[in-house]
């Protein structure tokens, strides 16, 4: 039982967490490109390597998660 | 076999057990070097065909990592690795997508293996150092105490979270996707799966283009100025 919360909890919270970055560093992007279309294709590249940084914390939650569910 | 994960052994080669995974590992191997083989037999001065399409490849990518590094000496040095790179995890990552792959043995993703993510990010870790080396020989070293001597241990602890966090980014996006499909193909076998498959496509390449992307990042940080 708690083992199971314990990783519905570890997915959920690195979502919410991982959720806003994403959406701040990406409505940031569209606001750059949007000012100025021509760095876009530098911004596009720099908002790539950000999401993949912004995504592994979330992965990391996902992974502790599927350990968690190996164990029940 | 949990969720489609199975423990196939194929054969032993000696000691070694050669299991699904690392046999899907040799079969993609095989093909990129077999169309490799065919693309470069017959080389001709005005390309056609398979040889213009790989050379359009090599060039791209060479313009690419050199805009991407700054030194073109450097990027024209690692370009072959990490082009390689690209084409082994975005094969890799598509061969979970053939249908009903997901509990086949012999069509898993390879790269949901979390042993073959280690080995690639080592790899990475291995030609980082190399990169350094060539570029500043013992002078690289004055690299991981600076701005100050004070900031040795946290310098050695992100050497050590670089290769890290390149294993767990891909493992964790390609197994985690890998799973969400089996549990949709478990609940709804038809149509809905098909939805997330086509946007595992994009995922797929996405990640294979961000792992590049990053070792070549980390290559061009250790050879590039300021140390």
């Amino acid at each position: 039982m708690g083992v199971a919360l314990g990783a519905g909890l570890a997915v959920s919270i690195a979502g919410i967490g991982g959720g806003i970055g994403m959406g701040v560093a990406g409505g940031k992007a569209f606001e750059a490109i949007a000012r100025q279309p021509e760095v876009g294709g530098d911004v596009r590249t720099l908002l790539f390597i950000t999401l993949a940084f912004i995504e592994t914390l979330t992965i990391y939650g996902l992974v502790i998660a599927f350990m968690l569910v190996g164990k029940i | 076999m949990v969720f489609g994960m199975l423990d196939g052994v194929f054969f032993k080669l000696g000691p070694i057990p050669v299991d699904h995974i690392i046999f899907t590992e040799w079969v993609i191997i095989g093909l990129i070097g077999l169309i490799a083989f065919f693309a470069t037999r017959d080389m001709q001065m005005v390309p056609r065909g398979l040889q213009n399409a790989f050379e359009a490849i090599i060039v791209f990518t060479y313009d690419f990592f050199t805009q991407l590094m700054d030194k073109e000496h450097v990027a024209k040095k690692w370009a072959p690795l990490l082009t390689t790179f690209f084409l082994f995890i975005i094969l890799s990552n598509y061969s979970g997508l053939l249908p009903g792959a997901a509990g086949l043995a012999g069509f898993q993703p390879p790269t949901s293996n979390w042993n073959i993510t280690l080995t690639l990010a080592l790899i990475t870790f291995c030609s980082v150092h190399v990169a350094g080396f060539a570029e500043h020989s013992v002078g690289y070293l004055g690299h991981f105490v600076s701005p100050s001597p004070l900031m040795l241990p946290l310098n050695l602890v992100e050497e050590i979270a670089h290769p890290l966090s390149l294993t767990v980014r891909l493992f964790g996006n390609i197994f985690g996707e890998e799973m969400v499909i089996a549990f949709l193909l478990f609940m709804v076998p038809f149509l809905i799966p098909g939805a997330l498959m086509a946007l595992s496509l994009l995922l797929g390449a996405i990640q294979a283009i961000v792992f590049t992307l990053l070792s070549a990042s980390y290559i061009a940080a250790a050879a590039g100025e300021s140390h």
